[in-house]
């Protein structure tokens, strides 16, 4: 069935401060259906006082009122088009609004496990498939049926006989739809898998392709998707003759009813219980609702499938962050220390549940820079994400400025963090710089810009800082300048930094390096570092091995030390522990 | 912010339709025929309902059981019409897209690898997939076109043997209504467009946002983020209604031009209308210029939906040319008939040229990235039969790119790479099995058996499989599955773990018994200990010769030359034991 009352349960909230359309919509609909049902009325009239010889200008008013309702007809049916899709897309936007923002309320452990395509896909695919469930219900559904129904009254009044006959017709039709609907998916289904797993070939091959042909494999390979490729054939012919099957079922109902029009119209005319015109107004009607039928039909099996959507909905909002907002005691001012305490952290959805970290306790103080080496999977970026609290530890606790961090306040103007990847948006670089807030002013971020020497850069851009950026134009470098210009103008006292792993050209490698040196000034500083010259300007040194410190202490003095870690570290060119 | 989409000329695109329909002139011809029919057997209806309402207003002719008779048989012909034509097509469309599809997989298939489809492999299938549906689905309109012009033409003229001169002044609007619906076809088109920009900008956004929440929430900036997703929702909901109201007006202007024609028969009539219709119309000739007059609607309805498909079909051409660096819509619209196998082209021969010049040799070889950054500078190298040659060197120095440039993964501007002597004109055609064999740094499988994984194709006995899975210490992994060789390892490899991957690789590069093996660092996969059994087995086989870029020890140990690079170029060349004398960096990496 049509999932109604979930929608309406899911849709009603959001459907506030819309009545006024919806009456209006309703009062459209309403007088659409009315004008397409009196309409053939007329054309019974043009032919039953033209047969009973009847005067031409008491006809011709009668005969262009069809035309003049068609034309009536038309604006009623594309006014009540726009104003159920206008109610259905600002309401699915509202619901659409508050998703995201409850989805951005959720803490890191929701993100780190949900990719953003899965995200989009709950947000705006789920919802998507209820922008249009609206517009399809009311119109299409409510309207048409509403107009078939109609048409059986009308029919009714001129041969109670034939009103039944067109009503079982239809009844049993529907019927047969809905059991032929559900022998022919399947069909559709078991296409829809051959084709799933030829474009599943089609993308491991190409993405494989150094792989296959310097392996000699081109030849074997196209031999492989064109034997896949005729699996397709026999399927489609398959779903295809559903379709077929269908439209049959289709033509036969309305091949039956024709046929019992003759015969009822026949007799009725002879035994002058019915007018020819009326009979004429019979056959108008039946073909009327031919389209009408077909679009019940189809979105009665298209709005079902909502009712998955409505589900996901309902989950998705159901989920509550883990961690409670914070507050409660204001951060200090400049520089902050960072004190993390027997910390340990684990992933809740990790299979087998060991923890990220283990029992770790570091201490920045304030003014500091503590460069985190270690190996993939060493702990290092979520050691980096306690520091801002993206994550909350599971045992152990995190202080800034000696305050436990949940506390503070403001903590996010305290904190900057740096990605190693840093997402642009494609929005203009003002954007990219703010964050999409328009109060900070022009010569504010003309300053930060020019203390990262990107003056220059910003100079040459078509728009200045309106210039909408476009991801492919933007160096993984100057994505990291653009990132660093975000901390300079918030000015937080603890600063994390994931440096980019990526290689940098030396230009753009030497503006960072200045950038960087510019941005530990007077900050506390915690840098998951990634190349060698980045060490040699940090304070404290740690070693992160499978979630536990191996080694921290002064860098210079472990540098010295043969035989410390870091300084083994440096000797064999550190390539995994930067990695 | 959104750049002009000029709207995409349909000149050219017609071509693309004979294209297709050359290559299965019969299967067209009988679809064709079919849905001609088809479309026009509705006609006959008409006439039999027209028939009807004489004898209803007593104008002789046919007795009402005769017309039954007549309306059953006139179903159930339509009935098998339908059965026949959907299936007859079906074979014709799916035909046709999968050559299409074949011919670009040949393409990609046969590209030298040195110059790679630079689209992501998402794209790439959106590509194979929707962009040949688009084709498929002008294609398919083209044959409902001609079936709708062919009975409008039909209709037309029963009406015009009835009244010929009511008929012109009724179909004159229909005509303007096909007018109208061609010329909002190119808005309707561009407010399309317009829309799937502006849901494209909601993704798109939703994505950034998603993937930058860290930054997001460290920023606290979600409020503005917010407001933000609110304005670019917003635009897509006027986008987004004003695209359903165009098409349903259109749709409105089809279903109601009947009736206005209609309309316009009666007001012009109306003084006519009579039993047997002496001098006018009878009720029979009134009902079959319904009946007729909404079928001949609906074909106009049919043509603007084909241009409008017909406009899209030339994008999705020229995106799928896009895929085919150098070829052109010839090599696109070549035939591959659904049953024909695919033509393999030879390998190069083995063996040959000079027995004393070393098996691969590169003299001054530069090579850049296609994207700038640096690569390699004028190495110079030769591999004797034989030996083991180690490249190794910082990250980023440079020695994977020697590696690729030596089989033509990556273009080589300057310089010259020599097999056995000779000079080879292109790497990518020429250094592959059984001359050379070659895994990269983080190999990809297929999601089929490990066995036909192994293979690719290459005829081999359960010997030679064997000694390839010993050889590549992946026999342990095999006994840990319970169907062994005939384990299906799901899309890509994903089901087996990094290192078997890896192993499975080598194993797929060893089956194919190459003079020589080049082969991208290991160590992201594999243990020291396993690279080190690797090794052992490798050349525990006489005539083994090998090119590999390692930084780790049992493959420097093991080295006959290793070759030092740094900043794209060779730095120093040596055994380790020289080489730790000699060079610092490679003392670094040594460890």
């Amino acid at each position: 069935m049509i999932p109604v009352r979930d929608y309406l349960a899911l849709i009603a909230a959001h459907l506030q401060g819309l009545g006024r359309r919806v009456a209006l919509l309703t009062v459209v609909l309403l007088t659409g259906i009315g004008l397409q049902l009196v309409t053939p009325q007329l054309i019974q009239g043009v032919i039953d006082g033209a047969l009973s010889g009847r005067d031409q200008s008491e006809l011709l008013p009668l005969a262009a009122g069809v035309v003049v309702l068609a034309l009536v007809a038309m604006a009623a049916t594309v006014a009540a088009t726009a104003l159920s899709e206008e109610v259905g897309w600002t309401a699915t936007n509202r619901l659409r609004d508050e998703l995201t923002a409850h989805v951005l309320s959720q803490d890191m452990t929701f993100h780190t496990t949900r990719s953003p395509g899965h995200l989009i896909e709950r947000v705006d695919g789920d919802v998507s498939a209820l922008s249009t469930f609206f517009s399809a219900l009311v119109v299409k559904v409510l309207g048409n049926g509403l107009l078939i129904v109609g048409v059986i009254v009308l029919i009714t009044l001129e041969s109670w006989l034939l009103g039944l006959v067109v009503a079982a017709t239809l009844v049993v039709g529907l019927l047969a739809y809905a059991r032929l609907h559900g022998v022919v998916v399947p069909w559709w289904a078991a296409l829809s898998a051959t084709q799933a797993e030829l474009y599943g070939q089609v993308g491991e091959q190409v993405a494989g392709t150094e792989d296959i042909v310097p392996n000699g494999a081109s030849g074997f390979m196209q031999g492989r998707f064109a034997e896949q490729a005729r699996e397709v054939l026999p399927r489609t012919i398959r779903g295809w003759s559903g379709f077929a099957v269908m439209w049959m079922t289709n033509e036969l109902l309305f091949g039956v009813l024709t046929v019992a029009m003759f015969l009822v119209g026949a007799a009725s005319v002879a035994a002058g219980t019915m007018s020819v015109g009326g009979v004429f107004l019979v056959v108008v009607y039946v073909r009327m609702i031919e389209r009408p039928l077909s679009q019940v039909r189809e979105q009665m099996q298209e709005l079902q499938k909502a009712g998955g959507a409505i589900t996901r909905i309902e989950q998705l909002q159901a989920v509550r962050p883990a961690m409670a907002p914070g507050g409660g005691r204001p951060a200090a001012d400049g520089a902050l220390s960072l004190h993390l305490e027997g910390v340990t952290f684990t992933y809740p959805d990790e299979e087998d549940g060991r923890p990220v970290l283990r029992d770790v306790t570091v201490d920045v103080p304030a003014g500091r820079t503590l460069g985190v080496v270690g190996r993939t999977g060493s702990g290092k970026s979520t050691l980096a994400k306690l520091a801002v609290r993206l994550h909350e530890p599971e045992e152990g606790t995190v202080r800034l400025g000696g305050i436990p961090i949940g506390d503070i306040d403001d903590l996010r103007n305290g904190v900057g963090m740096v990605t190693q990847d840093v997402q642009l948006f494609r929005a203009s670089l003002r954007d990219n710089l703010t964050l999409f807030d328009s109060g900070v002013s022009d010569d504010r971020l003309r300053t930060a810009l020019e203390d990262l020497s990107l003056g220059g850069w910003l100079d040459s851009l078509p728009a200045g800082l309106d210039t909408v950026l476009d991801a492919g134009e933007v160096s993984a470098g100057q994505a990291q300048l653009i990132a660093f210009a975000r901390i300079f103008l918030r000015d937080p006292g603890l600063v994390v930094l994931d440096e980019a792993s990526s290689r940098l050209d030396p230009a753009t490698e030497a503006l960072v390096d200045r950038a960087v040196e510019r941005l530990l000034a007077d900050r506390t500083a915690v840098i998951i570092a990634h190349r060698l010259h980045t060490l040699d300007r940090v304070d404290d040194i740690l070693v992160l091995g499978d979630g536990q410190v191996l080694e921290h202490g002064d860098r210079a003095t472990l540098a010295a030390d043969p035989g410390s870690r870091f300084a083994g570290l440096l000797r064999s060119g550190m390539e995994d522990a930067l990695a | 912010m959104t750049a002009p989409h000029p709207t995409p000329p349909t000149r050219g695109t017609w071509r693309i339709m004979w294209r297709l329909i050359r290559n299965q002139p019969l299967r067209y011809g009988t679809s064709l025929v079919t849905w001609i029919v088809i479309w026009s057997w509705p006609v006959l209806l008409g006439l039999i309902v027209q028939a009807f309402f004489d004898r209803l207003t007593g104008d002789g002719g046919w007795s009402v059981g005769w017309l039954m008779a007549a309306t059953a048989g006139h179903v159930l012909g339509y009935l098998a019409l339908i059965w026949a034509g959907i299936r007859l097509h079906a074979s014709l469309m799916v035909r046709a897209r999968t050559s299409v599809q074949r011919a670009m997989m040949a393409w990609i298939m046969r590209l030298p690898a040195a110059r790679p489809v630079s689209e992501t492999p998402g794209e790439v299938v959106s590509r194979f997939r929707d962009d040949t549906e688009h084709l498929q689905e002008a294609f398919d309109f083209s044959v409902d076109l001609a079936g709708a012009g062919i009975s409008a033409a039909v209709g037309v003229a029963v009406l015009a043997s009835v009244a010929p001169l009511l008929t012109v002044a009724v179909v004159l609007p229909l005509g303007l209504t096909v007018v109208a619906v061609w010329a909002l076809g190119g808005r309707i088109a561009r407010y399309r467009v317009a829309a799937r920009e502006a849901t494209e900008a909601v993704t798109g956004f939703m994505g950034e946002t998603f993937t930058a929440v860290g930054a997001v929430k460290v920023a606290g900036a979600e409020p503005q983020v917010l407001r933000r997703m609110a304005t670019v929702n917003d635009h897509r909901r006027a986008m987004m209604v004003r695209d359903r109201t165009l098409t349903a007006a259109t749709d409105a202007l089809v279903d109601n031009a009947a009736n206005v024609s209609l309309g316009l028969v009666l007001v012009l009539a109306v003084g006519t209308i009579s039993i047997g219709g002496a001098g006018g119309l009878s009720v029979g000739d009134v009902a079959l210029f319904t009946l007729l007059l909404w079928r001949i609607a609906h074909g106009a309805q049919m043509s603007g939906r084909f241009l409008a498909r017909l406009r899209q079909a030339g994008v999705s051409v020229d995106r799928m040319l896009a895929l085919m660096p150098g070829g052109t819509a010839e090599d696109l619209f070549a035939h591959h008939p659904l049953e024909s196998e695919v033509g393999v082209p030879a390998g190069p021969a083995g063996g040959g040229g000079s027995v004393d010049a070393p098996l691969l040799e590169l003299v001054g070889v530069s090579s850049h990235h296609p994207d700038g950054t640096r690569g390699i500078i004028d190495v110079d190298l030769a591999v004797p039969a034989g030996s083991l040659v180690v490249v190794t060197g910082r990250v980023g120095s440079g020695k994977t790119t020697l590696l690729r440039a030596a089989v033509g993964l990556v273009p080589v501007s300057g310089g010259e790479i020599r097999w056995r002597g000779s000079p080879v004109a292109d790497p990518a055609v020429e250094l592959l099995p059984p001359r050379v064999a070659y895994t990269r740094q983080v190999p990809q499988l297929f999601g089929m058996s490990l066995r036909d994984n192994l293979l690719l194709g290459v005829e081999a006995d359960e010997d030679d499989v064997d000694r390839a899975v010993q050889a590549a210490v992946l026999a342990e992994d095999l006994d840990g599955m319970p169907k062994g060789l005939e384990t299906t390892i799901g899309p890509r490899g994903l089901r087996l773990s990094g290192g078997q991957v890896q192993r499975t690789a080598a194993a797929r590069m060893l089956l194919r018994r190459p003079e020589l093996l080049l082969v991208d660092d290991v160590s992201s996969a594999l243990d020291t200990e396993t690279e080190a059994v690797l090794w052992d087995r490798l050349f525990a086989e006489a005539g083994t010769t090998a090119l590999v870029v390692s930084h780790r020890r049992p493959a420097l140990a093991r080295a006959d030359l290793v070759v030092v690079v740094d900043d794209g170029r060779i730095v120093a060349t040596g055994t380790a034991e020289e080489l730790l004398e000699r060079s610092a960096i490679f003392r670094d990496l040594w460890g």
